[in-house]
Order: C-alpha cells, then structure tokens, then sequence
C-alpha cells in the first residue's frame, strides 16, 4: 500500500492518506515535540440517519427510535468480558467517544503504548457484543444524560430552534432522543444499525501526534489482514422533503435561569451540497456573519452597550450535506427587543452595503483563526475526518477562503438572511 | 520538556519564557496577583472588563477590535482567575507566529496593545471611563446572577460557599453584587492604580520565539513605574478538621437533582504529600477507571457523571453527581462507601496501576498546550513551588498504596449540598 501525500505550505503541514482496499480510509498528520498521541475512527452515522432503505433484504425500508446512534456509541465500549475502559486505562490512555447530527467517533490519546492502545481502538470499534441486560443497564445512565440536558438552558433554546426551523428533517430531534425513545431501544436494532453503518467503507481513521506513518500503516494492514469483510452494499439515507419556509416562527420555555437566553436561526434553502462548494457555502456565510454580527462592527457595538448582549453572543453558520443554518444568539435581558434590534441591523447592512475594507479584515482573522487551531490535534482530527465525510479535502479551507469576493457576500446577505427563512427561540426565567 | 527561562526586569515583573518550536503560535499571558476578598472580589473582577474597553491609542471596543482583527485575528483575553484564596487578573494575547505572515510583526505589535490595555486604559477627566464602567458593571452582575444557569457548576459553587461562609475561598470570583452597586470610576481607578504599581506580576511568553529578542522586546513594553520588593499576600487557610456534617439543600423547578459532597483534605500544593492526594483523588473518582465512575454509573446505572476534583491551592475534595431525586440516599451511601474503602486500603493492582499511568499522561501533554504549561507554571508560582513536569512524573512513579491510605485519613467530609427539585423523595429528613 502506497501513501498518498498531500501537503499544505501555508499551513506547513502534510498529511499521508492510504485508502485501503476494501477498508476504511486513513489518515496519518505526524506532528514532532507532541508528546500526546491522538487517534480517532469514525463512522458515518449520526443522529439524523434514522431512516434508511438497507441494502439487500429487498430494500427493506427502517425507521429508527430516536437516540439510536449514541445509544449504540455507549454500548460499543462493552466486550464480552468487560468494559474496554479498563483495557484502555491499564495503557494511560483516555478514551472516549461522541455521537453529533452526521457521525459517530471514537477515539483515545496517550502519551505511552501508541501501539497497544491503537490496536485497541480498531478492535473495539469492529467488535459489537450487546445484550438485552446491557441494553436495559445503560438506558438508566443515558436517561440521567437526557436529564441533564434538560436543565441546560443552552442546549434547550439551540435544540427548541431547530425544531422551529424544521418541520421534517431529523434534525429537529435531540441527538440523545428521549427517555421514551430510548426505552424502545433492543439489541437486534443496535446490531441492525451497526451492520448497516459501521462498514469499513463508511469509515475512516484518523491519527496525529508524534507518529510514524509507517508504523501505523503496518499496524492497520495487519489487523485489517485478519478480516473478511461483506461487500459494501451502500444504505440509502433517506431524508424527509423539507419546504424552504420554517415550521415556526418562535418556540419559547421557561427554565430556572437568571435571565433570557435568545437564540435566532436562518435556514438555508439547499436540498443536497457536498464537497468544495458546500465548503465555499460555509466560509462564506461565516464570513458574511463575521462582517455583519462582529465584534468590531457598529451592531454589535450598539448591542453590547444598550446591554442587549455580552461577550458571550456569538454567530456561526452550520454546513451538513442535507442541511444547513445559521444559528446566533446569547443571554439577554430583553429576548424581543434583541429580536427587532439584529433584525433592523440586517436591513440597515443590506441597505448600505458592506464594506470592503471590513471584508478584507474579517478575512484575514479567519486566516489567522484557523493557523491558530491547529495547535490542537484534537481539533486537527475532529475537523479533517468531519471534512471528508462531506466530500471536503478540509487542507482548502484557506484557499477557497481566498477565492471569495465581496459580490460573493452581498449574494449570500440578500439570499440568506432573509425575514422570512429566520425563526426564534427563547427560554425565559419561570414567571412567579 | 520545555523549560523556564526566567527573569526579573528592574521595575519588579518576572517574565517567564518558554521557549519551543511545536505551536504555530505565540501566546502572552499577564499575571497581577491579588488576594480574594469578599470587599474586594467585585472591583478587581471588573477591571478586566473595564480595561478591555478602549486604551488612549484605541479608545474604544470597537477600535481595539479592528486593530487586533488586523493582526490576524490576534486573541486579546483578560478575566480573573480563582486559585485558592488568590484572585488573579489574567490579560493575554495569543498572535500567529511572525513566520506565518512575514514583515507583520505581530508579536512586537500585539505586545504593545496588550501593554497598552494593561497601563494605559482610556480615562475622561483623569479616571474610569463613566459609560464603560456603568456598562461593564451591569454585565458583571448579569455574570454574578448567570452562575445558576449551569446547574452543574451551580452545585458546585454553592456547595462551597456553603462549606466556606467565613472563609475567602467562600468568595465567587466574580464577587457579589451588594459589593459591586457601589463602585464607582473614581473608586476603581484608584484601586486598579495601587494594584498595578504593588502587586506580584508576573508575564509568561509561550512560543518559537528567540529569548534575548524577546525579553528586549517585553521589557521595553513593560516600562511601567511599579514599587520594588515583592508584594507579599496571605497565606491561605487550609488546615481544618470539621465536626458533624452540614447538610444543606436548595429547591429548584430542575429535572436532576445534583448531589455535591465537600471534604477537607487537609493537604494543599505546598505540601509533600500532594501527590499523594492527587493520587487518591484518582483511585475515588478523576477517570473512567476511578471507584466513582465504576461504582455510581457503571454498577448502579446512577447517574451519567459521578466525578471527584481537587480545589488544590485550598486543598477542598468535591464530589458531584447527577441522580433522579429519589435516589438520594443510595448514591450517597454508594459514594461514602467508596471513601471508606480506599481509607481502609481496599485499593486494588490495577486500581493503583491505571491511576499512576493517568495521573503520568495527565502531566506528560501538560506541553502540548501554550495554556496548559502557563497554568502549570502558574500553579508552581502561587504554591511556591519551582519543580518541573518531570519532578511530578517521579513522585508518581514513587507512589505507594501506604501513601494514598494515610493521605486519605486526612480528607474529613465537612458538607453535603444537594441541589433538588419541590418533588422527591430523596435528600435528609429534617
């Protein structure tokens, strides 16, 4: 097996990449002086594939409970004599593993026994042992997950505008499902599930720290030797059709906070995007947040000091294949007048235009933002593989950054952050 | 590892350099070291939001943004951290290395707005900015009241504060807002100008940087008039053997109740046997493999976290977990049961082995991170202590199942806190 290597001089780093015949993809990032050694494989399977046509058995057609993805996450760690933590634990290592919207990854880093540890991670990941003991033993640790959840004013106001936004689409739901959902949970659905998506094909490796390429290849090679695999009949994802107009206007809560928690979505109106033009889709509305909602730009002056806002609000925009949105918002002590505020502050930046010194500024920062993530190896890994399960080489980020122009972002201002493709939502302080 | 290269300029800062080639970055970080005080805890928790407003170059936020917008997106960050019974003002400044975007001079540029935030903040009629400090106040007591919106670190303060009403360590670093409504600019003016001229400060540059260059470089920004002779701050109180157990609860509508334990452990980062405590911290309760996680979640299906952390300037154990309220009274037996175990020796191999391994990674990525390693040197410059990594590595290494036996004699459970909602059976019958 030959490496492929792509290299990136801006950035200075270089990557090898070995598509292996009839395995999962993997990718090798040596970074010298780290003593931390990271390795994640993730599958294609998020809380959203709950509804799919299975290869074979006819094209049977299932639907899923929702939560089944990370159900199926915390049962993976479970082997037939014991939980692979311990192994884990008896090599230094910490491992762990989280389920979003479109993936599945496990993953560990160490700074001792790469080897041992790594051979782990491949195994663990390709051996499923669920029981309907087991089944029945985690649903009481997920529930106190949910539970917790519950009470967290963040995740509640992000997850109530996503059900604004969509009427349809399984985005709407919480990715751990519900105490209910999770109830309906058997083994054979986890075993299901884990035939369908967690083929080799629909997989990939990804591995940094101070690394040899060539140690791991040999590793990977060996314990994929050992192996037969099925043939990869692909699933059909099926999603539901989603119209363009959201489903509601405003969802609100009430929760014991101290204050209003706002948050505001525009959904984009794409049916299907992937690769570099879903990566050019992203960076510009990023872009095009950074020059509207910015810290350095009068709305967010004005906001700050009528103390509608505080350090914390944000904006950042959401690229999935099937779906995409912004999503901004903060604390506040006045949710509605917060609302009428960003909206009259979008319609003065469309009536007087950006600017192009603005746009050459907020373009530098994010060149200067994604060099300085990559200090972190967990960000590296996260993002590359992420990247790549939307058909997206991540290493051109900073060139299809470069590509955009300011027509781009006046295009992008007056088709996305339109009145009627925005929802709202807010969790206030329980009324006494 | 990377090692500390370290200096004192002639007007009383040390500067720490850590020299190393690894991040793409150069990261500045300023210390100003104050004590933690019910009186004082607001107006020092303030001053980092007001400094960050607008200095004489850059009057406003909105100024100061676009400059370091312009810098690629340089990283301006001030805010106060709690270690122990300290309140530290932290102001610092992460910049893309000078090699990733040539003839900029990013870091001589970005050192002189960090000074300039630092000693030359923006002033009408010789103080504190009114609007900036009116404004600033309003958000810091929006912070102050926001602590209950994260239920789990919610729990976690109030148990402290609970387990330390006379104590400093009892302060939120944010301070309350009884002492914040009454500062004024004139009053915070005055108060920030003794604390920049006598107060400890301390500056760590983290990066591929030259050394000599770079001290040149700091020292030149940082020319500032402070008085000589380190400012000396208390000692903090960490011996204390507590008698019955307080029990305090709170009724929230929440759906989990969230059940803290405090303990004293008698034993701070000063003292020899802090690895032992950090070592017993692991056995109860810091990873998967700990008696907590094993016990409260795997075995019980309890909770999802059950997790114990050390306080370790104050030398305070809590423990935390999220329980339906019912289950009150057989999580906690299954926690106290834990401690006694490990009290009584019940320690197994692996539970010793898995512990030294984790605790031996924990510090060996300590360099991986610019932020890490300026908070692993900024714990060894408050505890007074000068070790590397390297020294922890071998205390570890050294660690005996004696040892984590008689530190945790020490640990005495002073308050159980449990955070609850109206409905339920759980908590103590009163």
């Amino acid at each position: 097996m030959q490496w492929q290597i792509k290299q990136n001089e801006t950035i200075d780093e270089k990557i090898y990449y070995a598509p292996l015949e009839g395995g999962p993809d993997l990718y090798v990032l040596p970074r010298t002086g780290y003593n931390k050694k990271y390795a994640i494989f993730s599958t294609r399977f998020g809380s959203i594939d709950n509804f799919f046509r299975a290869a074979g058995n006819g094209e049977e057609e299932i639907t899923l409970p929702d939560g089944v993805a990370h159900f199926l996450e915390h049962k993976l760690f479970d082997e037939e004599d014991g939980n692979i933590f311990d192994r884990f634990a008896s090599y230094g290592a910490s491992p762990n593993a989280f389920t979003s919207f479109t993936n599945t990854t496990y993953l560990f880093s160490c700074t001792d026994f790469f080897a041992e540890n790594f051979k782990l991670l491949i195994n663990f990941v390709q051996n499923p042992y669920f029981t309907e003991e087991s089944v029945a033993k985690e649903q009481g640790i997920i529930q106190q997950e949910i539970r917790m959840y519950q009470d967290n004013p963040e995740w509640r106001v992000y997850f109530n505008l996503l059900k604004a936004l969509y009427e349809h689409h399984p985005v709407r739901n919480d990715i751990a499902g519900t105490v209910d959902s999770i109830g309906m949970i058997t083994k054979d659905i986890l075993y299901k599930c884990y035939n369908t998506f967690y083929h080799p094909r629909n997989m990939a490796i990804f591995v940094t720290g101070d690394v040899s390429p060539a140690e791991i290849l040999e590793l990977v090679t060996e314990n994929l030797s050992r192996r037969t695999y099925p043939p990869f009949n692909e699933m059909q994802r099926v999603y539901p059709r989603e119209k363009a107009a959201v489903s509601e206007k405003k969802i609100t809560q009430e929760l014991a906070v101290s204050q209003p928690v706002f948050n505001m979505g525009f959904k984009d109106t794409y049916d299907y995007l992937d690769g570099r033009e879903l990566l050019s889709r992203e960076l510009a509305s990023e872009l095009l947040l950074e020059m509207v909602f910015g810290k350095s730009e009068h709305l967010f002056t004005r906001l700050y000091e009528e103390g509608l806002i505080d350090e914390h609000f944000s904006a950042g925009y959401t690229a999935e294949r099937s779906y995409g949105y912004t999503l901004l918002g903060g604390r506040t002590k006045d949710p509605e007048k917060l609302h009428e505020k960003l909206l009259e502050g979008i319609e003065k930046v469309k009536k007087e235009g950006l600017g192009r010194e603005s746009f050459a500024r907020h373009k530098r920062k994010m060149r200067g933002e994604f060099l300085r993530s990559f200090n972190s190896l967990e960000f590296i890994a996260n993002n590359y593989l992420a990247y790549r399960f939307r058909d997206i080489e991540f290493f051109e980020t900073l060139d299809v950054l470069e590509e955009l122009t300011l027509e781009d972002m006046e295009k992008r201002l007056h088709e996305h952050l339109r009145d009627e493709l925005h929802a709202v939502s807010i969790v206030y302080p329980f009324r006494q | 590892m990377i090692s500390l290269d370290s200096k004192t300029l002639p007007v009383n800062i040390n500067i720490h350099l850590l020299p190393t080639p690894k991040f793409k970055t150069v990261l500045v970080t300023v210390l100003l070291h104050q004590v933690l005080e019910k009186k004082l805890a607001a107006k020092t928790a303030l001053l980092p939001a007001v400094l960050e407003r607008g200095t004489v170059k850059y009057p406003s936020l909105r100024d100061l943004k676009i400059r370091l917008e312009e810098l690629y997106g340089a990283e301006l960050g001030a805010d106060v951290i709690k270690k122990g019974e300290r309140q530290i003002l932290s102001f610092s400044l992460e910049v893309v290395n000078d090699k990733f975007a040539p003839g900029e001079n990013l870091l001589r540029q970005g050192l002189l707005i960090l000074k300039d935030v630092i000693s030359n903040p923006f002033l009408e009629n010789g103080t504190f900015k009114r609007d900036y400090v009116h404004q600033e106040k309003e958000q810091l007591a929006k912070e102050i009241r926001g602590l209950i919106n994260e239920k789990v670190n919610y729990a976690l303060e109030r148990c402290v504060q609970e387990m330390c009403p006379t104590e400093r360590f009892g302060v939120y670093k944010y301070g309350s807002i009884e002492e914040l409504d009454p500062v004024s600019p004139e009053g915070l003016y005055e108060y920030y100008r003794s604390l920049l001229k006598n107060n400890p400060m301390d500056i760590f540059v983290v990066g591929d940087v030259d050394t000599e260059e770079t001290f040149d470089l700091v020292q030149e920004a940082f020319s500032f008039p402070r008085n000589g002779g380190p400012g000396e701050l208390p000692p903090m109180e960490v011996y204390n053997i507590p008698g019955e157990v307080r029990y305090r609860e709170e009724k929230l509508p929440i759906n989990q109740g969230k059940l803290t334990l405090g303990y004293r452990t008698n034993t701070s980062y000063q003292d020899e046997e802090y690895v032992d405590l950090l070592f017993y911290n692991g056995i109860l309760g810091s990873f998967p493999h700990s008696k907590l996680f094993q016990n409260v979640r795997e075995k019980a299906s309890l909770a999802y976290y059950s997790f114990s952390r050390l306080e370790k300037h104050k030398g305070i154990q809590l423990v935390g977990s999220g329980i339906e309220v019912d289950n009150y009274q057989q999580a906690l037996e299954i926690i106290l049961e834990q401690v006694e175990l490990i009290k009584k020796g019940k320690i197994s191999r692996e539970e010793m082995e898995n512990t030294k391994r984790a605790l031996i990674n924990l510090y060996k990525v300590v360099g991986d991170s610019p932020y890490s390693l300026v908070n692993f040197y900024m714990d060894g410059l408050i505890g007074e202590r000068e070790e590397g990594v390297d020294y922890f590595i071998n205390k570890i290494e050294g660690i005996k199942e004696d040892n984590v036996v008689a530190v945790a004699h020490k640990v005495y459970l002073d308050t159980i806190y449990f955070l609850r909602s109206e409905d339920g059976e759980g908590g103590e019958q009163s």
